[in-house]
């Protein structure tokens, strides 16, 4: 690799302006499409049974809809690795949908289409106090983990302004956060359990490479001492460590790059709802521990100097 | 630092690689008829109901009703009970008192081949059929036979209520651990007729068809309060005691909270996470490879080994560490740590080039890039520790050692039934502490013992000129 020589500071108002601009769109984007979340948070019911054969899935829908004595909505999809197709019902509510109810329309179901082997593939019935109970704990984590985040930081880099260090390094780790939200948004995936695992390993990933460039920066002030401007101290270790940020990003993306090319070729749509949202957010911790954190950073301090 | 001696890189690479062998395979000992699993392989790997199919199901008390925590644990052990005669035995069971919820998991077996996740919760949620029998007629099948079938002497709503209890019975001289019944009015008169009747002979107590327990009739009992003891230790007692509670619980269990997956849909995500793993770590070799040369090869040889050792915590091959459950996440936060687990030695690497660009000679640039790297390495990696302790202690069963700490903080919240989640967070865990042990320790090891071969002295070999 060579030596990287790129004067990181002057460019800062450009990373402002394309962060704040990705921000608005991403908020733009959610208040207009509005934030879908998953029946693991706000409640309700997915019901997937798989079929072989023909089936007209307008009687299906009605029959399961009898059966349940109330409406329901309705999605097809094909399963690449077992050739079968499957039929998602979805339901507001929990309420009304416990085992028996269950049993019967399976069997009300398989009746009815018996020529079409129907199987219950999965069921997920989520009760909506339980549901929203467990987002409040999820958001609860994501908060503490920042929380917790900000104080070692601030202690670990004491010598080099412990606050400063640790407040811009969480603005970029929200940054990050919104970037994920940004593909759950965009992507019309909505958020479940998967968002927060997701957000939670991005805090802790993108610290990692803002800590590996304030490391420097903590290291090359005890060697250059306060008579290097800080903006030269913070382009320089930004230099020095700019190969080491590279390559781990593109190692640890491309792990998470394979994932989610054998999850699409193999519908594994757990996976992918993980995978993928997991690669722009190390794509965004990247840059946000390059770009922002440090540009944060060195205002801060100058500004104190001044 | 002292030197390391020359044989230590074989060394380390002979240990990984037995390691992996070991790991993968297991050892089996055969003793004449009996086969034990002494360690345990890549078989032995328990994987999550998102991979094998499964329930996963919480259950409450009915609404308007409010149950005792008493109550809450009869309840549990009527789940106990009838999973462990449905042949469950890989059940997982978590009870919440705050929220007085059940949380329940468990796989399919193996051979099952009718599955009916419904009928399963619903058996599972039933009002508990208790009843004290005459004898102890057991049929073949393990169900009640003969007398014991056609003589009911109790039925679960002739019970007040049952108490672990540590006293001295009028017939023993020791105190022992018992269970003490007390009977409704209901009761008292038809088991003063039975005990009466059968002194010497036992009365059976069974919970739907499944004996629980088979006490003799020692004396008459007129008052409906009576001792079962039988040498049994505190946590037996209260067991029993849990189960015929459950008997004489008021309500049945309800769901509006529960997850099932068929068997088939898991199995083939499970070969392509497999599949995307080799991959990921076919690609993050050859990167590290063509960037650092002789680093890179060590680097390679600390993640086989950071791999092989992440596996043997999940199989349960160390006895100290209980297997743990691996769903698809927990694969992902495998393969997460294959593409991180390397940064350490990219720090590192980096460090050495730059101190042999600085003119410094191999050894001493070997030496001070492990040594002025550490800091970095330590520090990132703590933040990610924090990380996976969180995350273990906010999707992880309410008695395990993260939620314990975490409690405080999750007051208010009820346990939550995210365990795909949980063993994410652990593989995280178990992927950056290894890290420090193989990416760190191992690495030094190993790049400082081959740096002395005489073929590995050229600097070109870690990044500097000839």
């Amino acid at each position: 690799m060579k030596n990287w020589n790129i004067n990181f500071f002057a460019y800062r108002k450009y990373y402002f302006t394309i962060s704040i601009m990705l921000i608005v769109v991403t908020l733009a984007c959610a208040l207009v499409f509005g934030i879908n979340l998953d029946i693991q948070f706000k409640g309700g019911a997915l019901l997937t049974y798989s079929y072989t054969g023909d089936l007209d899935a307008s009687a299906f829908q009605k029959a399961a809809e009898k059966v349940l004595g109330q409406s329901v909505s309705m999605q097809e999809s094909t399963d690449i690795a077992t050739g079968k197709q499957n039929i998602v019902l979805s339901l507001p509510t929990s309420e009304g949908i416990d085992a028996e109810r269950q049993a019967a329309l399976a069997a009300a179901l398989n009746e009815q289409f018996s020529g079409n082997e129907i199987e219950t593939a999965s069921i997920s019935v989520v009760n909506p106090t339980i549901g929203g109970e467990f987002l409040a704990k999820c958001l609860v984590a994501i908060g503490f983990a920042a929380l917790l985040m900000v104080f070692y930081v601030s202690f670990r880099f004491r010598r080099i302004g412990g606050w400063s260090a640790g407040v811009t390094a969480v603005i970029a780790l929200v940054h990050d956060i919104l970037m994920v939200f940004a593909v759950f948004v965009v992507g019309r995936i909505s958020l479940n359990a998967n968002f927060i695992a997701v957000c939670l390993t991005i805090l802790g990933y993108s610290l990692n490479d803002t800590i590996v460039i304030y490391d420097r920066i903590r290291e090359n002030r005890r060697i250059y001492g306060a008579s290097m401007p800080v903006e030269d101290l913070v382009n320089l270790s930004l230099n020095q460590s700019m190969t080491r940020s590279l390559l781990t990003s593109v190692t640890t993306a491309s792990a998470m790059i394979v994932v989610s090319l054998v999850a699409l070729l193999y519908n594994v749509n757990t996976i992918l709802s993980f995978s993928f949202p997991m690669i722009i957010g190390m794509v965004s911790g990247f840059y946000s521990s390059v770009c922002i954190a440090p540009a944060l950073w060195t205002m801060w301090q100058k500004k104190k100097a001044a | 630092m002292k030197k390391v001696g020359k044989p230590v890189f074989f060394i380390i690479v002979l240990l990984i690689a037995a390691m992996g062998y070991l790991t993968v395979a297991g050892v089996t000992t055969v003793y004449g008829d009996s086969t034990t699993r002494a360690i345990k392989g890549i078989d032995d790997v328990r994987w999550g109901i998102d991979i094998r199919g499964g329930v996963d199901v919480t259950f409450s008390p009915p609404e308007g009703v409010t149950a005792t925590a008493e109550e809450m644990d009869a309840a549990e052990s009527i789940i106990q009970v009838r999973l462990v005669s449905q042949n469950i035995t890989d059940s997982e069971v978590y009870t919440d008192h705050d929220k007085n919820r059940i949380i329940v998991r468990f796989p399919w077996k193996a051979d099952e081949t009718e599955f009916n996740p419904e009928q399963a919760i619903a058996e599972l949620g039933a009002m508990a059929n208790l009843t004290f029998r005459e004898g102890a007629n057991i049929g073949p099948d393990g169900k009640p036979a003969g007398d014991t079938l056609n003589k009911l002497v109790l039925e679960g709503k002739d019970i007040e209520s049952a108490t672990a209890v540590y006293s001295t019975a009028s017939s023993a001289s020791t105190p022992e651990y018992g269970v003490e019944l007390k009977l409704k009015e209901s009761g008292k008169q038809k088991f003063a007729e039975a005990t009466g009747r059968l002194i010497g002979q036992p009365i059976s107590i069974w919970m739907d068809e499944t004996l629980i327990s088979a006490p003799t009739v020692r004396n008459q009992i007129n008052d409906g309060i009576a001792q079962i003891t039988g040498q049994f230790t505190s946590q037996e007692a209260t067991d029993l005691a849990n189960k015929i509670n459950a008997g004489a619980l008021p309500f049945a269990l309800v769901t509006e909270n529960y997850n099932t997956i068929s068997p088939t849909l898991g199995a083939g995500a499970k070969d392509a996470m497999m599949m995307a793993g080799a991959i990921a770590f076919a690609v993050v070799a050859a990167i590290m490879l063509v960037c650092y040369r002789l680093p890179g090869l060590v680097a390679i040889i600390a993640l086989a080994g950071q791999v092989i050792l992440m596996i043997a915590s999940i199989t349960g091959f160390f006895s100290v560490f209980p297997s743990f459950t691996l769903t698809l996440p927990g694969i992902a936060g495998i393969i997460l740590a294959i593409g991180f687990g390397v940064d350490a030695n990219i720090i590192t690497a980096e460090r050495i080039k730059e101190e042999l660009a600085n003119g410094r000679s191999l050894d001493s640039a070997v030496d001070s890039g492990f040594k002025r790297a550490f800091s970095a390495i330590l520090d990132g990696n703590v933040t990610v520790i924090i990380v996976a302790i969180i995350l273990m202690g906010s999707f992880g069963p309410p008695d395990s050692l993260f939620a314990r700490i975490l409690s405080p903080l999750f007051f208010m919240f009820g346990t939550s039934a995210a365990g795909t989640i949980y063993s994410f967070g652990y593989t995280l865990l178990i992927g950056v502490l290894l890290n420090l042990l193989m990416g760190v320790l191992a690495s030094r090891l190993m790049l400082k013992s081959i740096s002395r071969q005489s073929w590995a002295r050229n600097p070109a070999l870690y990044g500097g000129k000839n």
